[in-house]
């Protein structure tokens, strides 16, 4: 390759790199479409799309509605809707989190609850399920609430108990994750164990999953995923020098320290406020920056947005799936969408990783 | 003073005073010393002296227990890490990066300190980043992933990262470890080119004392954390000082192509406790020299005489500091000269005489063995190439050696023969046997061939 082909195909990137995530938005919509039509009621995409229409400012008096059934619109907008948002809000935290991790951990193995995050979800979910019926918090269902907490309880006892003066080097933040997840798994197995009638419930949340979410849980959620990916975004050049280790990215000019401190808070935070919503969706956070990089390449600046994409259509797939895959047993059954992206994901990420694992060096 | 305000103004970086401690441990203590552009600095010491511990807290990544660094007047770790990095740059001794990155994304992380965090890079980056890579040697595979490449290429894509900084201060820990010869000499011309072109500061971690020989204007020598030795080249890279410093005896000479100061190092010595026997070498024209050294190493005080001063033997002789009794340069031996080989070889409790070629200028070396016979001391002459093929005496010389065997000298076929009879390890008899083919293949080619028929025979009968 010519010289000056490398100038050029390096300037060309960045306009590739729009591409691609214009692409992956269009990919998204159109699968929200799709999933919006799967489900126990048949709804043809005509009406979907009128339903929808009518949503929006300045389409509505155009669109006619006449034949739709207000059952029609109640299923699309208030049962189907949410629960595809709540995927794509979820699954975007998840894997845009896993992204920060994995790059501030320089670790593979790195995903969105590495932090113990989960564990402190889980055992907030789980107190709550067994001690907080009846309770509410500003209209917000008490789960939700409690096991945002539980996470950034779990996350700010991680960060301190790793903390060496002020630094926070990473083998130890890791070596901390794994022992508070642990222990305070061990608490949520106790209360399983005492749980009685409660302990169907506690399992699902475990899993994860959308059935019941309400456009109010979403909306509570949605600001500290949102502020938190934007954010991050804009340290996408940090985690590229972050992956070329942490004294060569401080000799580069980076504030080495900080910027570690500000993402794992940011993702923390993301993974958090998604958590709370779904309960624990496992795999996501793992495996979509992989398998992104896998395509994409390791520059963060387009890792970082394809991931949080891929993210969220991965997550709406999978829960459109869980919707159907058993309705042929039973047609009310729904699973939790935890089941499906662990069932379909882990071959899916082995099949992927077998074809191109020469090519994947991390 | 204004000179001194001049000098003042062209430091660029001023370590004073720092002292630096890993626990309670200190690497490093009261360590001084300014730099100004276009210096090349050295730093050289054996392991764990320190040396990259100062380059540590020089790249702010140790900050020291006590003293200062100033970076233009500033306290460097007062300073923000951008600040530092757009006019420091450092070449770590092993890069181990996360991920596939290309070459060109490698380098262009150099650009990282120019650039602000909601900013892209433009063309004026990807020229610098081009010229850094284009003198690195490393433009052709800038699409590489950077985990493919080999571990010289890489060095060099790292190089180029640092000098995408365009940074004033180049500080490079042990950089050439994993090169090859060429790459080693490239990077390092390369880097002194800029250093006096540019006016850098290069601070270069050394392992190699003879690459540190070669390109450094200056050199500091540590020693358990404290600075041994500073200043010019000659001055820090001496024998005494590399004796004090990495406890090993080395030949230190000016080269006569390069210009440069450069170092032999010899093996470590012994314990002299080892063997207390003294032996005397009568030799000359390079027949003695593999056994100088062997013998030294095994332990043995060696003495030698009479040699020619210039000989080859005598020259080895001075390197490994062996007493000698020397002769003016292609003079015969004299009575005084004679006379006092005669002291040297009655201290002595072995004599060895090697098969030194013989004319009439040596000739008395031969009476001088026949005397030491005489007094008792045993002697060993070896024979490894006849007594006929290098006596140019027309037949003196064959007679003295007939009258040394008939004294009671023991003759030896090999220097392997005399090193066994004097208890040396193998692999040293090894090494004389090579000696001894080299030796040999100098002689009259013709009756080498001849020799190696006579040896043919003997495999046949």
């Amino acid at each position: 390759m010519s010289s000056d082909e490398t100038e050029i195909t390096y300037f060309r990137r960045a306009s590739r790199w729009k591409y691609i995530v214009i692409l992956l938005i269009a990919a998204l919509i159109a699968i929200i479409i799709v999933s919006l039509n799967v489900g126990y009621a048949q709804i043809s995409f005509g009406k979907i799309l009128t339903i929808l229409g009518k949503q929006v400012p300045l389409l509505d008096s155009i669109v006619d509605s006449s034949l739709i059934l207000p059952s029609e619109a109640a299923i699309i907008l208030q049962i189907r809707l949410p629960r595809i948002i709540a995927g794509v809000v979820v699954g975007a935290a998840l894997a845009a989190s896993g992204v920060v991790y994995q790059g501030v951990f320089r670790n593979p193995m790195a995903d969105s609850y590495v932090l113990g995050v989960s564990a402190g979800a889980a055992c907030g979910a789980s107190f709550s399920i067994l001690f907080g019926a009846g309770f509410s918090f500003f209209g917000l269902r008490i789960i939700q609430v409690a096991a945002f907490i539980g996470a950034l309880f779990a996350m700010f006892l991680v960060y301190n108990i790793s903390r060496v003066g002020p630094r926070v080097p990473v083998t130890t933040l890791l070596l901390c994750g794994i022992a508070v997840n642990f222990f305070l798994y061990s608490i949520v197995a106790l209360l399983e164990v005492i749980a009685g009638d409660e302990l169907h419930a506690i399992v699902f949340w475990l899993i994860g999953g959308f059935s019941n979410v309400l456009w109010s849980d979403i909306w509570a959620v949605f600001p500290f995923i949102a502020v938190g990916i934007s954010i991050s975004y804009f340290y996408a050049r940090s985690l590229n020098l972050l992956a070329m280790g942490e004294e060569t990215a401080q000799h580069l000019g980076l504030n080495v320290e900080r910027v570690k401190q500000i993402l794992l808070v940011l993702a923390s935070l993301v993974t958090a406020a998604a958590v709370s919503l779904s309960g624990l969706v496992g795999f996501v956070g793992l495996m979509v920056p992989h398998v992104t990089r896998l395509v994409v390449g390791p520059d963060h600046r387009i890792l970082f947005p394809a991931s949080t994409m891929i993210g969220a259509i991965f997550l709406v797939i999978c829960d459109a799936l869980a919707r159907v895959v058993a309705t042929p047993f039973a047609s009310t059954l729904e699973l939790p969408v935890g089941i499906i992206t662990m069932l379909f994901g882990a071959p899916f990420f082995i099949l992927l990783f077998r074809k191109k694992k020469e090519s994947y060096a991390l | 003073m204004l000179y001194e305000r001049l000098v003042q103004s062209l430091v660029l970086l001023n370590v004073d005073g720092i002292e630096c401690r890993y626990g309670s441990v200190k690497v490093l203590e009261n360590v001084s010393f300014p730099v100004k552009g276009g210096d090349f600095v050295g730093i050289l010491g054996p392991n764990g002296s320190g040396k990259t511990t100062l380059l540590k807290s020089i790249s702010r990544t140790l900050k020291p227990h006590k003293g200062t660094i100033l970076l233009n007047k500033d306290d460097i770790y007062s300073l923000k890490n951008v600040d530092v990095a757009k006019q420091m740059a450092v070449v770590p001794q092993e890069s181990n990066i996360g991920f596939s990155f290309s070459a060109l994304d490698v380098v262009m992380m150099g650009r990282n300190p120019h650039i602000t965090r909601f900013q892209m890079e433009g063309t004026k980056d990807l020229a610098v980043v081009r010229k850094a890579m284009t003198v690195t040697n490393t433009w052709q595979f800038a699409n590489r992933p950077i985990n493919e490449l080999s571990g010289g290429e890489k060095q060099r894509v790292i190089i180029a990262r640092a000098l995408a900084q365009e940074p004033s201060i180049l500080l490079l820990d042990e950089p050439l470890t994993h090169l090859d010869i060429i790459n080693q000499l490239e990077i390092m011309d390369l880097v002194k080119d800029l250093c006096t072109k540019e006016k850098l500061v290069v601070l270069v971690v050394f392992h190699d004392l003879n690459l540190a020989a070669r390109y450094c204007t200056s050199a500091m020598m540590l020693k358990e954390g404290k600075i041994f030795a500073a200043g010019g080249l000659s001055e820090v890279i001496t024998s005494e000082n590399i004796k004090g410093v990495f406890n090993v005896n080395a030949i230190v000479q000016k080269h006569l192509v390069s210009n440069s100061v450069f170092v032999i190092p010899l093996s470590p010595q012994k314990p002299p406790s080892a063997k207390r026997c003294a032996v005397h070498l009568i030799c000359g024209a390079g027949t003695g020299t593999a056994l100088m050294k062997i013998l030294l190493d095994e332990g043995y005080s060696v003495t030698a005489g009479v040699l020619n001063v210039l000989d080859t033997d005598f020259e080895t002789a001075q390197f490994l500091k062996i007493p000698v009794t020397t002769e003016a340069p292609f003079s015969p031996i004299t009575e005084k000269t004679h006379n006092e080989n005669l002291t040297m070889i009655s201290q002595a409790s072995t004599v060895v005489l090697t098969s030194v070629p013989f004319g009439d200028g040596n000739l008395r070396n031969l009476e001088a063995a026949i005397v030491a016979v005489k007094q008792g001391i045993p002697t060993f002459i070896i024979e490894e190439v006849p007594i006929d093929r290098r006596d140019f005496t027309g037949g003196k010389a064959k007679a003295l050696l007939v009258k040394l065997k008939n004294e009671g000298a023991e003759f030896v076929k090999s220097k392997n023969e005399l090193l066994s009879l004097l208890n040396v390890s193998v692999e040293k008899i090894k090494i004389a046997k090579e000696e001894r083919d080299r030796l040999l293949n100098h002689l009259k080619p013709g009756e080498i061939h001849k020799e190696t028929e006579i040896q043919g025979k003997d495999h046949g009968t």
